[in-house]
């Protein structure tokens, strides 16, 4: 089942002199439970994809569906609440509140949505990604690869069907990155769910699926290995 | 029902009891005392009617959700319930999930099942030819009239075709429990530097004839969770590989690494190398770089490696510079709830 399609997805920048062609018509389908990485140089594009595919950011032209729901008729109340409970964001920069504890931090998202936390999931979470003694912190305590444990087990955490990840290993060492990478991919199988990881690093692609290249804005390769 | 309700009827029902109590006492007149009687009449009636119209949208609620949930059971969404603010809406959703997550786990154990027979039929498939030509040469054999030397040729390839056989119904063995997770896997904290002895060990003599220089170097204390046996047999195809694909005299390098979460295990060689666009590619099933189809081999080693390091929790990954070498990284959780056994 294809959880993730786009059809003829087009974004532009600017007016007719000047336009900047974001993303040139990408047509793409991503399986279910699938672990995807899009590569691509910077300025290719594959940022832009990524924003669309979890309703970040308005299209040009063509269309994003996600499980079912066309996001291009969705009004903004309505695409927050979609966001919320359908997919996990994991960022370059971490994205974590600094003035919040790291417990606090990871439950934002169930908080948000106004449902109590599931706490044995919660510890098993923080279990697999080695937080559980660093919960009281606050995140500028934490090593990057930390902070981006931290990212991870928060966009864990609402069971979203979809982790988008834009860059997750960017600002990280090479170790750091491998093992990041390696948890992500872990716990995707575990929870069953559908991994969506743009990188420019081909070494940190390899632990995917399926690698979709991008460049100016189009597809140029899509190989599946699954 | 939003939650200030509750807190707003028992407010309203503690603050009416109380002042019931405290006027009752305050005033003696009969008629007041009537009215006062009334009015504590006509409130309890609302409070009566304020329960029975929670209770009855509860109901109303419920059945919702019931009607809802079939729905979904028989795939007929109807969209209209997607993204509010409601308790329905945050009910249905979860439903829906729910549904796709199992119809994803039936699909998934569907494909498996398919993945299995190709493997089954392939591995069959090729154990034909080697069969055939054992066939051949015992029938030539059995005929009387041939020189002795050329009868010692044929029990040669005779042994050759079996040996071939053995290696390929071997595989087929570990592949097809592999995939069938017919294996389980014990998994416990253990010493890798053991580990790595024993999948040594199966390579050393190949490595020996071909003086090839394999080094361990590995602090014995460090641990990690993973079954000894099978990881051994995963580890021990990576080697196997490095032995295969390195020239003579060449070196084989074993290191391991206790990260935070993760021990890396890597096997660096001074091979032939594998160009970065194959990275993915020679972990899958069947495959062979277009370089060494002269070797002897299947494709299914490093298959089979990544397989077994995937249930335990771990993950594989490979760097190479062609005509220099490669490095393979065989990582194991330090940390055990990775495990897909105890799931």
């Amino acid at each position: 089942m294809h959880i993730l399609q786009t059809k003829n997805l087009t974004k532009y920048y600017g007016t007719e002199p000047l336009e900047v062609k974001a993303l040139d018509g990408i047509t793409l389908e991503i399986e279910q439970g699938s672990f995807t990485a899009i590569v691509g140089t910077s300025g290719s594009g594959k940022s832009t994809l990524l924003h669309m595919l979890g309703g970040l950011d308005t299209p040009t032209g063509g269309s994003v569906v996600v499980d079912g729901q066309e996001l291009c008729g969705m009004g903004r109340n309505e695409l927050t609440i979609f966001r919320r409970r359908k997919i996990g964001f994991v960022f370059q920069n971490y994205n974590l509140m600094p003035n919040l504890t790291i417990y606090d931090n990871i439950i934002l998202p169930v908080e948000l949505d106004g449902r109590s936390v599931d706490q044995q999931y919660f510890n098993e979470i923080a279990k697999v990604l080695g937080l559980e003694d660093k919960l009281n912190r606050k995140p500028g305590k934490l090593s990057g690869g930390q902070q981006q444990r931290t990212a991870i087990a928060r966009a864990l955490i609402a069971k979203p069907a979809i982790i988008l990840a834009d860059e997750p290993t960017g600002n990280l060492d090479s170790r750091t990155s491998r093992e990041v990478i390696g948890l992500l991919q872990a716990t995707g199988k575990k929870f069953h769910q559908t991994i969506v990881m743009i990188t420019h690093n081909d070494e940190i692609a390899q632990v995917a699926d399926r690698t979709i290249r991008i460049e100016d804005g189009r597809l140029v390769e899509g190989r599946c290995f699954a | 029902m939003k939650a200030y309700k509750y807190v707003l009827l028992t407010v309203h029902i503690f603050l009416m009891g109380a002042g019931g109590v405290f006027l009752w006492g305050r005033v003696s007149e009969s008629r007041t005392r009537i009215v006062l009687f009334m009015f504590f009449i006509l409130f309890s009636m609302l409070d009566a009617g304020y329960y029975l119209y929670f209770r009855r949208r509860f109901i109303i609620f419920t059945e919702e959700i019931c009607r809802k949930a079939g729905r979904i059971m028989a795939n007929e969404r109807d969209g209209e319930n997607q993204n509010k603010e409601t308790l329905t809406s945050k009910l249905v959703m979860e439903l829906e999930k729910m549904e796709e997550i199992t119809q994803n786990r039936f699909s998934e154990s569907e494909q498996e099942k398919e993945k299995l027979q190709k493997t089954i039929s392939e591995i069959a498939h090729q154990i034909k030819t080697p069969l055939s030509n054992i066939r051949m040469y015992q029938d030539m054999l059995a005929e009387s009239d041939i020189p002795e030397e050329e009868a010692e040729e044929f029990r040669g390839i005779i042994g050759q075709q079996l040996e071939k056989l053995e290696f390929l119904i071997d595989s087929l063995i570990k592949a097809s429990r592999l995939e069938s997770d017919l294996i389980r896997l014990n998994i416990e904290n253990h010493r890798i530097f053991r580990t790595l002895e024993i999948s040594v060990n199966g390579v050393i003599k190949k490595a020996d004839r071909k003086k090839i220089d394999v080094s361990i170097h590995c602090d014995p204390a460090v641990r990690a969770f993973h079954d000894v046996k099978w990881t051994a047999e995963a580890i021990g195809n990576v080697l196997d590989n490095a032995v295969k694909y390195t020239p003579e005299r060449g070196h084989v390098r074993i290191s391991v690494v206790s990260g935070e979460l993760y021990v890396e295990i890597r096997v660096e060689d001074t091979g032939t190398g594998i160009e970065p666009d194959h990275y993915n590619d020679i972990f899958q099933r069947f495959y062979r770089g277009a370089s060494v189809l002269g070797a002897k081999g299947l494709g299914l080693g490093l298959y089979i490696a990544k397989n077994i390091v995937m249930r335990e929790g771990g993950y594989m990954m490979v760097h190479s510079v062609l005509g220099e070498g490669s490095a393979f990284s065989v990582f194991l959780p330090k940390n055990h709830c990775f495990g897909f056994d105890n799931i």
